[in-house]
């Protein structure tokens, strides 16, 4: 009686090649079908053959790119990068020439400052000035105000005194009176000339 | 890069990332034993919190060195840029210096770490589309392709160029991987991370971490015609 032989599915020869990878253990069973089973070991043999050429291509190719130098030169790049990393954060201080020519420039102006001061009390004392001087307008305001009434009610007083003479029919005396109170006021030697040669009302009225 | 894993992230650490849609929480690997990497990461955070930075900073230096040759494997073949690759790695490292004190020992060291490179790989490839669509990027330097060239030692010009076009194969065929397969794959295969670990990185399910395996393996076989 020939007894059919079962040949290991393609699935179970990869994960023979895995699992021998890996280093672990085979299925025993399929280990030991491996053993016995010619076409299916030369089935196995073929792709580890083809698996360990790519892998062994690839890592060549990698390799070749990457020689010791590169890696070492890696390495010192990242410990470069890495140098900074976590460090707490310092506070940059400024180089001490700078520091000493901001110091001189600070006692320097202690005078400056004075002056300031200064300034600002004398601004303090003109505004305060000012201020009382405002506090005084009213009284000054009221002074002047009198002063205009006064004036005011003399040339009303004037002007209710001419529209009497007026009503009373004295025109005559009042203009004579007017003419007397211009000729009394003061002259200018300049218009003396002019004056004289000009006709004046008392002469035109004695002519008539 | 649509259905791309973006790794699970870390609350303090990565920034920027939302956990996949679908995708289940990380599961905690508390049952790992502490590798020497997470052990140092712990004493690290401890001198940290003590304020004895110099220390500190010394002792990143080994960490540094412990993952770096990973880390730069993992970038290159997510970035397929030499200077991209090399500054995400800059990146992911100095992210975790900063955010070490958030670390837990409830998770392997490289676990955390990965993701906070894939998180960061992820942006930058994400910002390089973006500019690439305005921009015609410039090609990887001849320097950086002169070294690419001699790799693997053979100095026969028939050898260098046979390498150079397997090579660019087999990152063409990678590079029409799906988004989430694309990533699991790398990982695994140039993050050397097992499944288990890839689950906790991306919060996908561990047997769905070998699903996603599996068929990357498949259609980089049937892309490649069986041999790389």
């Amino acid at each position: 009686m020939i007894r059919r032989v079962r040949h290991l599915r393609e699935q179970q020869i990869f994960d023979c090649y895995l699992a021998e990878r890996s280093g672990e253990p085979l299925d025993p069973p399929m280990a030991e079908h491996l053993a016995d089973c010619e076409p299916c070991g030369s089935r196995y043999a073929e792709l580890t053959r083809f698996m360990d050429t790519l892998r062994i291509e690839g890592n060549a190719e990698t390799d070749a790119l990457f020689p010791p130098d590169r890696l070492q030169a890696q390495q010192h790049e990242i410990a470069r990068r890495i140098e900074g990393v976590l460090r707490p954060a310092r506070v940059i201080s400024f180089p001490g020439r700078v520091m000493q020519r901001t110091m001189a420039a600070t006692s320097s102006r202690t005078a400056p400052r004075w002056a300031a001061a200064a300034a600002a009390a004398g601004l303090f004392i003109g505004i305060a000035l000012g201020a009382s001087w405002e506090s005084r307008g009213p009284a000054r305001q009221t002074t002047v105000h009198e002063a205009t009434e006064t004036r005011a009610s003399r040339l009303t007083a004037a002007a209710g005194t001419r529209s009497a003479l007026t009503t009373d029919g004295a025109a005559d005396d009042a203009f004579l009176s007017e003419l007397e109170f211009a000729l009394d006021r003061p002259r200018t030697r300049e218009l003396v000339a002019f004056d004289a040669f000009t006709p004046h009302v008392r002469e035109i009225r004695d002519i008539r | 890069m649509s259905g791309d894993v973006r790794p699970v992230r870390d609350a303090d650490a990565a920034a920027g990332a939302q956990p996949d849609q679908g995708a289940s929480p990380p599961r905690r690997i508390s049952t790992a034993p502490i590798g020497e990497d997470s052990r140092l990461a712990i004493d690290i955070r401890g001198l940290i919190e003590r304020g004895a930075m110099d220390e500190a900073r010394e002792r990143f230096a080994e960490l540094v060195a412990f993952h770096q040759r990973r880390a730069v494997r993992i970038a290159y073949q997510y970035l397929r840029d030499p200077a991209e690759a090399d500054e995400a790695v800059q990146d992911a490292f100095v992210k975790v210096f900063t955010h070490l004190t958030a670390y837990r020992e409830a998770w392997p060291f490289e676990v955390w770490f990965t993701r906070i490179l894939i998180n960061g790989c992820l942006d930058r490839g994400k910002a390089r589309s973006r500019r690439d669509r305005w921009v015609v990027s410039g090609d990887i330097s001849s320097a950086d392709e002169a070294r690419a060239s001699i790799a693997g030692g053979s100095q026969n010009p028939e050898h260098r160029l046979l390498a150079r076009e397997r090579r660019g194969r087999i990152a063409a065929a990678i590079d029409r991987l799906d988004g989430r397969q694309r990533t699991v794959f790398m990982l695994c295969h140039y993050g050397e991370c097992s499944p288990r670990d890839i689950s906790a990185m991306t919060g996908l399910k561990e047997s769905t971490v070998r699903v996603h395996l599996f068929r990357a393996a498949r259609k980089l076989r049937a892309l490649l015609g069986g041999q790389p």
